[in-house]
């Protein structure tokens, strides 16, 4: 349960409680920034290697190698009326990757020398507007492709730079550059470097392994936060494709505005052939190393060299030789509170949709283009927060989020409403679809590991409550086909486990719903049961078998057994190899029946903190109950304003704790 | 239990194993799936369709490559 105030408190237990329902809208997706890309420039420059940088001063500082020729750009105080066609040839360079890194006022600008193996920087430290000379970084051993770099606030930065499928990390580190090292990974080839520095060097690759497949990868060439200090991570993939498939990436660009933000290219040489770039973005407060990105987009241009990304506080930039784009970085709440006159949200497992209606009398909603009210959209983020006027004024507890499905205009008589409707985070993993064959083999990952990347593909948090040991002990031989929803493939794994998932705004928590668990509230004492039903339907489920690889185990619960005879109920799975296993899967077949023995229905006023899987102790004479343990297994807010049966109150499902 | 089609990309006759493009997937395929023994591997041609029956949906151990066709 969500804490409350102690006055908050005080409120939803009085029986004077006045209601306070808060409704906000945002442009964001996850609570990640949705961003509104606006095209500022398209020229008729070559697409090719290209760079972006912003340095401290907002300026938007470019370069380009086209023809063997190394092209620079500064544009100061960049927006819709400023020229980004006027470039400044610096001289020829060898046609290959060129690299830019700033930090306040410093940039360093690298290319490769017109001999395709000495790689120089230029540097400026009045934020792009003169270079230095050349300074040479690094000789190569080959022809250099790709380079990358990143710059750290002590002035350290490190280039990285590939030659066939090698990486090489240069570091400057107090103003003397040090000696080129490989990477300690391995790639057949390099097909694009980006990095960006935030507590370690953080890498996107892309190229082939050893068997020509195409990978897109990302890894840490560590700084001490996830990494140790100039050690490399393995390689973990963002996106692949077997050989012969046609499909392949190349020219990542990676920057942190906000979170993590990746841009790639995927190209297909098969029929209807394309060069598409992709973005995605990673959960903000996952690790680098975790595997959580989300589902790359496809942006609607055709580019072999990639999008460039780049940001100061208020912008995100993108770029390409002949194209800038930009998309502000705030989504500042639309305030919807004072027009609500009814909301009704539901949430159950896997599931939880909101409607919001507002008054609409005034007109405000009839014009959905006007710029007061350009978060609503589809896909908006609306976050709904209970609570009451209390002693300490308005207040309420950050409830739930969802995104906006759609909208409804009623009107008749005199009246005109305006409808939101919602779903909660279960929406994004049902939306989000497989559109390859996912595998896991057997030891792989463990099943944590697995939804992690499930979540991380809808957009969202996911983080252990305390969870049972078979889902961090089982590292199942899994799949996920193309075309099925992410939904279909959580419920596949949850099936393996006795956790429950819960999701609170844009993070999913899994836990352990253990029956001893104590009880997060109560009902019947100080806070009112408006109406109680209380049932018993039993267990449906006496008997268990549980068909591993070369074994069966069964489990019992023989009170019923006797009562009503066998129930029986079976599961078959490959993937348990050991009797232990087995067992634990009997165990949470049974916790499953073993919640659903027990059904209830509550109606309260208004809990604020209240969240599905908690435990309630519910105390009510007319039942017999004396502060007996339930569980929240379903929860149904209805807050009427102005109709016939005001109300503000909760009904909860339960089942035994 | 769920059935899919697909494509057979590649076959080993002494594993009696598959790689198969399962339909929509274009860009990676299914390795390493069982071939029916009652298929004789000179049909196991590369770009014929072929049916996967998934005893368990999830397991990609747990299929076998029941049919092939065209």
């Amino acid at each position: 349960m969500r804490s409350l105030t102690s006055t908050l408190l005080a409120a939803q237990k009085s029986a004077s409680g006045s209601p306070f329902v808060r409704v906000q809208v945002r442009e964001r997706i996850g609570n990640i920034v949705r961003l509104r890309w606006e095209r500022l420039y398209t020229g008729s420059e070559p697409d090719t290697y290209h760079a972006l940088t912003v340095p401290g001063d907002a300026s938007l500082v470019r370069a380009r190698v086209a023809s063997g020729t190394l092209y620079y750009q500064r544009v100061a105080g960049p927006g819709p009326g400023s020229d980004f066609s006027s470039w400044t040839s610096l001289g020829s360079v060898a046609q290959a990757d060129v690299a830019l890194a700033s930090r306040g006022s410093t940039v360093l600008l690298f290319y490769v020398d017109t001999d395709g193996v000495t790689i120089r920087v230029r540097e400026s430290q009045d934020y792009g507007a003169t270079l230095g000379s050349p300074v040479t970084v690094a000789t190569a051993a080959g022809a250099v492709g790709w380079l990358a770099a990143a710059l750290k606030s002590d002035g350290t930065a490190l280039l990285l730079y590939s030659v066939g499928g090698t990486v090489y990390a240069v570091k400057r580190s107090g103003g003397t550059w040090g000696d080129p090292a490989p990477w300690t990974n391995s790639a057949a080839t390099i097909a694009g470097l980006a990095c960006v520095y935030y507590g370690d060097f953080n890498v996107a690759a892309a190229g082939t392994n050893a068997d020509g497949d195409a990978k897109l990868w990302t890894t840490i060439y560590g700084d001490g936060l996830n990494q140790p200090v100039g050690v490399w991570s393995s390689l973990k993939e963002v996106a692949a494709a077997d050989v012969g498939s046609g499909v392949s990436f190349r020219a990542p660009f990676l920057d942190r505005p906000d979170t993590f933000r990746l841009f790639f290219v995927e190209e297909y040489t098969g029929t209807q052939a394309y060069s598409r770039p992709l973005w995605s973005y990673f959960p903000a407060s996952q690790d680098f190393v975790a595997e959580a990105w989300r589902e790359p987009v496809p942006f609607d241009l055709s580019s072999q060299y990639g999008m460039a990304l780049a940001h100061d506080s208020t912008w995100a930039w993108l770029a390409t030789p002949s194209g800038v784009w930009r998309a502000s970085l705030s989504a500042p709440p639309l305030d919807l509170t004072a027009d609500v006159l009814e909301v009704g949200a539901e949430s159950e497992s896997l599931r939880g949709r909101l409607k919001v209606v507002l008054r609409n009398d005034h007109g405000r909603f009839s014009d959905l283009g006007s710029s007061e009210l350009t978060a609503i959209r589809y896909g908006s983020q609306v976050a709904l927060s209970p609570g009451y006027a209390t002693t300490a004024g308005q207040e309420v507890s950050a409830g739930p989020l969802y995104w906006l499905d759609g909208w409804t205009h009623h009107t008749g008589g005199a009246s005109a409403t305006f409808t939101l409707h919602a779903s909660d985070a279960w929406s994004l993993v049902e939306g989000w679809r497989s559109r390859r064959q996912y595998t896991w083999a057997a030891g792989q990952q463990n099943i944590f590991q697995i939804l992690r990347f499930i979540f991380g593909r809808a957009g969202l948090e996911f983080s252990s409550l305390g969870s049972s040991s078979a889902l961090t002990g089982q590292q199942p031989s899994f799949t996920i086909h193309p075309g099925e929803s992410g939904l279909t493939a959580v419920r596949r794994l949850l099936a393996m486990v006795p956790d429950v998932l819960r999701v609170a705004g844009e993070y999913v928590y899994i836990f352990e719903p253990l029956a001893d668990q104590s009880a997060d509230y109560a009902y019947g004492t100080d806070h009112a049961i408006l109406r109680g039903r209380y049932g018993s339907p039993g267990l449906a489920v006496n008997r268990v078998q549980v068909f591993g690889q070369g074994l069966m185990v069964e489990d019992f619960r023989w009170d019923a057994l006797a009562d009503e005879y066998d129930r029986l109920r079976q599961a078959h799975d490959l993937n348990l190899t050991t009797v232990a296993r087995a067992q634990e899967r009997a165990a949470a077949e049974f916790r499953a029946v073993e919640i659903e023995s027990y059904e209830g229905e509550l109606l309260v006023p208004m809990n604020c903190g209240q969240e599905l899987y908690d435990v309630v102790s519910v105390t009510d004479a007319g039942a017999g109950l004396s502060a007996v343990a339930r569980r929240v297994l379903g929860m149904a807010m209805r807050y009427d304003r102005c109709g016939p049966r005001p109300a503000y109150e909760m009904a909860l499902r339960l089942g035994a704790p | 239990m769920t059935i899919r089609s697909g494509i057979v990309k590649a076959f080993d006759a002494g594993s009696y194993t598959a790689t198969v493009q399962l339909t929509g997937s274009l860009a990676v395929w299914l390795s390493n799936l069982p071939v029916a023994r009652n298929i004789p591997s000179a049909e196991m041609v590369a770009g014929r369709r072929c049916a996967v029956i998934f005893f368990d949906a999830s397991n990609p151990r747990d299929a076998v490559v029941a049919a092939v066709f065209t």
